[in-house]
Formats: C-alpha cells, structure tokens, sequence
C-alpha cells in the first residue's frame, strides 16, 4: 500500500516536470504565433486576449513592404548551396579517409574534427579580412563558401563514422571487378550512405539557414542579405509595428522547424552518433 | 582497399576541396588572429607593439566583465541547464505515454535560429506589452507590471538566463539516447528486488548515463563561451555594458576598427575555451572510461 502511494506520488512529480517543461519550451511560440494575428492596438491593450479579428493581413504586409521575399529566397539560395557543397565535399573526404590507407590519414581525420571544437565567433575579425582579401564581401558566393566552410567538421565527423559502418563487401567486389575510385564513391558508397547523408544534410541545412553573425558581418546590402540578419532590422527601436515583426520572426522560423520535424529521427541519430563517443 | 597507381591521384582530389577550406577558414585565421594580436592593426596599417593589447584590455573593466558574463554563462548551464536536462531525460526514459512527442516539442528550440528566439524573447520581456509582464501582475506581483527587465542592471542578467532554460531539450535528448542503449536486464533484477521507479532512475540509469552527462557539460561550457546573438540583440551588452560577453567585446572593437585589440581578446578567448576543455576533460575522465 505504502509502496503504491510514493509510486504514485513520483508519477505525478514525473508529469508536472515534463509538462511544464514542455509549457515553457512551445508556449512562447503558440503566443508569438497568436500575437502576430493581432492589431498593435490589440497587442499593446492586453497580451494575452485572443485577436477579434485574425490579421492574416499582418503576413503579406511583412512579406510585401519588409521585403521578406527577398530576404527568404536569399537565404534559402544560400542555405541550400552551402549544404549542397558542404555534403559533396565532406562525403568526398569521408569516402577517402573511411575507405583507404594513406600517409597522414588519422592526422586528418583527427585535425578537421577538432575543429568543431574551435570557438568559430572569435575569428570574425579575420574571417572578414580573408573575405575582403578574396574580393567576397558583400557577395552570396562568399557566405555560400563560409557557411560550406564551417559545417565541414560536423559532416565529415557524422559521414566518415556512417561509412565506416557500412560493410566493404560490395565495394571490395565491385573493386575486384574493375571498378574505379570515382565510380566506387559515386555508384556504391553514396547510395548506400544515403541516410547519412540526409543527417548530415539536415545539420547542415539548419546551420546555414539559422547563422546570424557571419551574415551581419559579410554583407550589407539588401540584395544579398539573409533573413535572421534581415529580421533584426526589427528590433530598431524607432520602430513600432510589432505584429509586423512577430509575422516575420514567424516566417523565419517555419523553415527549419519543418526540416527538423520531417527528418528528426536523422538529426537525433546524427546527434548521439557524434557526441556519444565525445 | 589497394590504391591502383591512377588512382592516388583521385584520392587527392577528393581530399584537396576539404583541406583547401579547412586551411582557408580554420587554420589561416586562427593563425592570423594570433600574429595580429601583438599589432596596432586598424585595417590600413599594422605595427608591432608586443603585449601592449593584452595589458590594455585586462585594464578595462568591461572586458573583465564580458569575461566574467561569460563564464557565468557557462557555470549557469553546468549547473543548472544540463541537471535540468538530466532530469527529464530520465523520466522521458521510462517510455510512458507521449515519450517521442515531448521529447520532439522540447527540442524544438534548439533548431529555431538564435536570432529569432531573441526576438521572440525580446518580445515576451517588453515592458509595455510583454507576457512576462503580464504573468507577473495576473499573478499579484504588480510591482514588475512595467518593469524593463532586460533595461535594468538588476535583472537583465537573471532575464537572459530564465530564457536560457528554453535549450534543455539537447542535452535531454543526448542523454535520453544514452539511456537506450542500457540493458533490459538491470530493471528486471531490480524489478525481482522490488525496486520503485525513482530508486530504478536513481541507482542504475543515471549512474549509468554519467559519462554523457558530464560529456554534455563539456558541450554546454563550450556553446556558452561562443553566446553572441542573444546578448548582442537581446541587450547589445547593455546596460552600461552589464551583460556583455566576449564576442560582443570584440564585434564592438571590430567596429571601431581597433582590430589588433580585437583580436587580442579573440586569442584570449580561445585560451580560456583550451584551458575549460583540458581542465573539465581531466576532472571527468576518471569517471568516463570506467
């Protein structure tokens, strides 16, 4: 009987952490979400009042006059470019150092991984030197090329240890039967890693599409700007259409929100694989 | 697999696009970033002037305190965030009703770009029309009804941590996979003896789990050392430079282009991120490879 109560009591403590814990984690959303159908009127009067009317109006607005449009295909041309290098070269270098012996290959594999250790945001002053040496500020090829850039230890962490668990059978036949380097990688390795590469892909992808720093510091023009750079326009304090910025903020967010729900069984995997082993 | 002859040389290309990236944007910077730190460095010209960078920014009080913003940080996440973390993960352990769901709305933060989650937040501690506000007066506390709390010296602190809470959901979900790979066997003996859930949590998942528990104060130290977008849209450091941080300190140098100093407390920083890593790294690693 005893026995019962305190299992009970536990189960109950159990439930009340989990659910407030997951009441502070989504309730911020659901109130931006709600706030952004609201007039400022509506807003400033009381925060928590439900909209009389849903101001649907408030979306296209920040979409037409904030230039939003612009500001997401920018970023999603950026994002989608970047990850699309980053996994081609990462896997490349995966597919070598997984697959072959060669001189200085742990060395390698060990020096680009310990860049995910490397504190990235205390180089900003001499990345924006590199940038402006290679003529690149203020140009879409030249964030394409530092979001490529930093992801590569993430990725080529979660790629080589995804080949090297992929058994060597079929390429050692394919091999035997005269089959080349480039076909191997091509033809065998990359359909067989293909969920590896879709977790790699979706950490990538969300890196780029959320990177804020390196945005604000390579570019300035309006043009190439990226949409987290764009929506902290927002925050100038001189400006005061509030709904519109909740609108924006929750455009913003969708995208990677819909990335991570279709794949997250892949960013979870992707997430134990590489820190589990530390 | 034996390389054919021709083949060395498509091993190359296919390693040369990474090593190229690597060097450019990991390897030169780090390299210059410690050489021009001993400069006067401001864009244009650079001359040396040895340790005179280091001794100026140990004298200004808003570097200290960006350094000490920091590390506040980093201990509020250690100890704080990731027990929190420890937690729920093993009571999302016990698989009941839901388990995935919640496991996937609390990790729903950590994908959501840093830029909008100030924002979202900004917008939660606004004075005028804020929902921490407005909690605050429902709930009797009139007090804080307009109350500026991340304008205040006194709070903005505390303001920026109480978000910070919102990222449990990675360390729970390192954790919570961790507890996956625990044999069946261990609750089914402590089942035989009678044990309650709690002590099943107490005495075998989380001892078991302790490795990545410590693994996840590694990374939480190491993420808390890199904080730049909250602080920076949140407060931009203020007020009176209260809540600076390290990166904000050199992104306000950069942008008087005094570079030589800023990258001064770049190599600083990176020092102190070494120095946590190896002192953590040896203080855990009795407990990690038993």
């Amino acid at each position: 009987m005893q026995r019962d109560l305190s299992t009970n009591f536990y189960s109950i403590i159990k439930w009340i952490i989990i659910i407030s814990f997951v009441f502070y984690a989504i309730f911020p959303f659901l109130w931006l979400v709600l706030a952004s159908l609201k007039t400022n009127a509506e807003l400033l009067d009381d925060p928590f009042k439900l909209p009389k009317v849903f101001q649907f109006k408030n979306y296209t607005d920040a979409i037409e006059a904030a230039g939003l449009g612009r500001l997401i295909i920018n970023s999603l041309v950026i994002s989608t470019s970047a990850t699309f290098l980053n996994i081609l070269f990462s896997s490349m270098v995966a597919f070598a150092i997984a697959r072959h012996t060669f001189w200085g290959r742990n060395v390698l594999f060990l020096t680009i991984s310990a860049g995910i250790l490397v504190p990235l945001n205390a180089l900003i002053i001499p990345y924006f030197a590199i940038i402006n040496y290679l003529n690149l500020y203020d140009t879409r090829t030249g964030l394409i090329l530092v979001y490529c850039a930093i992801g590569l230890p993430v990725s080529t962490f979660i790629l080589t240890e995804f080949f090297k668990s992929i058994p060597k059978e079929i390429e050692e036949a394919a091999y035997l039967d005269g089959c080349n380097f480039v076909s191997r990688y091509f033809r065998i390795m990359l359909p067989l890693a293909l969920p590896g590469l879709a977790t790699a892909g979706t950490f990538q992808f969300i890196l780029c599409w959320n990177e804020f720093i390196y945005a604000m510091l390579l570019t300035s023009s309006t043009d190439i700007r990226t949409i987290q750079f764009g929506i902290s326009y927002f925050t100038n304090q001189f400006f005061s259409d509030y709904v519109g910025m909740f609108a924006a903020v929750v455009v913003s967010i969708l995208p990677s929100i819909t990335v991570f729900i279709l794949f997250q069984e892949k960013v979870i995997s992707g997430l134990t694989a590489g820190s589990v082993k530390g | 697999m034996e390389l054919k002859k021709n083949e060395v040389i498509w091993l190359i290309i296919f390693i040369a696009p990474t090593i190229a990236l690597f060097f450019l944007f990991f390897l030169l910077p780090i390299l210059f970033l410690f050489v021009t730190s001993f400069t006067n460095w401001n864009g244009i010209n650079a001359e040396f002037v040895g340790f005179e960078n280091y001794v100026k920014l140990f004298s200004k009080k808003t570097f200290i305190r960006s350094i000490t913003n920091n590390l506040y940080w980093c201990i509020t996440a250690a100890f704080i965030t990731v027990p929190l973390a420890l937690i729920i993960a093993l009571l999302l352990s016990h698989k009941s009703r839901g388990w995935k769901v919640f496991r996937t709305i609390l990790f729903i933060p950590q994908v959501v770009s840093s830029a909008a989650i100030a924002l979202m937040w900004l917008a939660l501690f606004n004075a005028e029309y804020g929902l921490v506000n407005s909690l605050l007066d429902t709930m009797g506390f009139s007090e804080y009804k307009n109350h500026n709390w991340l304008g205040a010296i006194r709070t903005a602190n505390v303001a920026l941590i109480g978000f910070s809470l919102c990222y449990v959901g990675y360390f729970m979900v390192i954790m919570l996979a961790k507890t996956t790979g625990i044999s069946q066997e261990y609750y089914d003996a402590a089942n035989i003896d009678g044990a309650s859930q709690f002590q099943k949590d107490m005495y075998i998942t989380a001892p078991l789990i302790k490795s990545t528990f410590f693994l996840c104060i590694i990374l939480a130290v190491i993420f808390n050392l890199r904080q730049f977008e909250y602080v920076f849209l949140m407060t931009a450091g203020g007020p009176a430079n209260k809540t600076s941080v390290l990166v904000v300190y050199i992104w306000n140098e950069l942008s008087v282009q005094r570079l030589g100093r800023g990258n001064a407390a770049g190599v600083i920083m990176i020092a102190i991120g070494a120095f946590l890593l190896i002192v953590l790294r040896k203080l855990f690693k009795s407990e990690t490879y038993n």
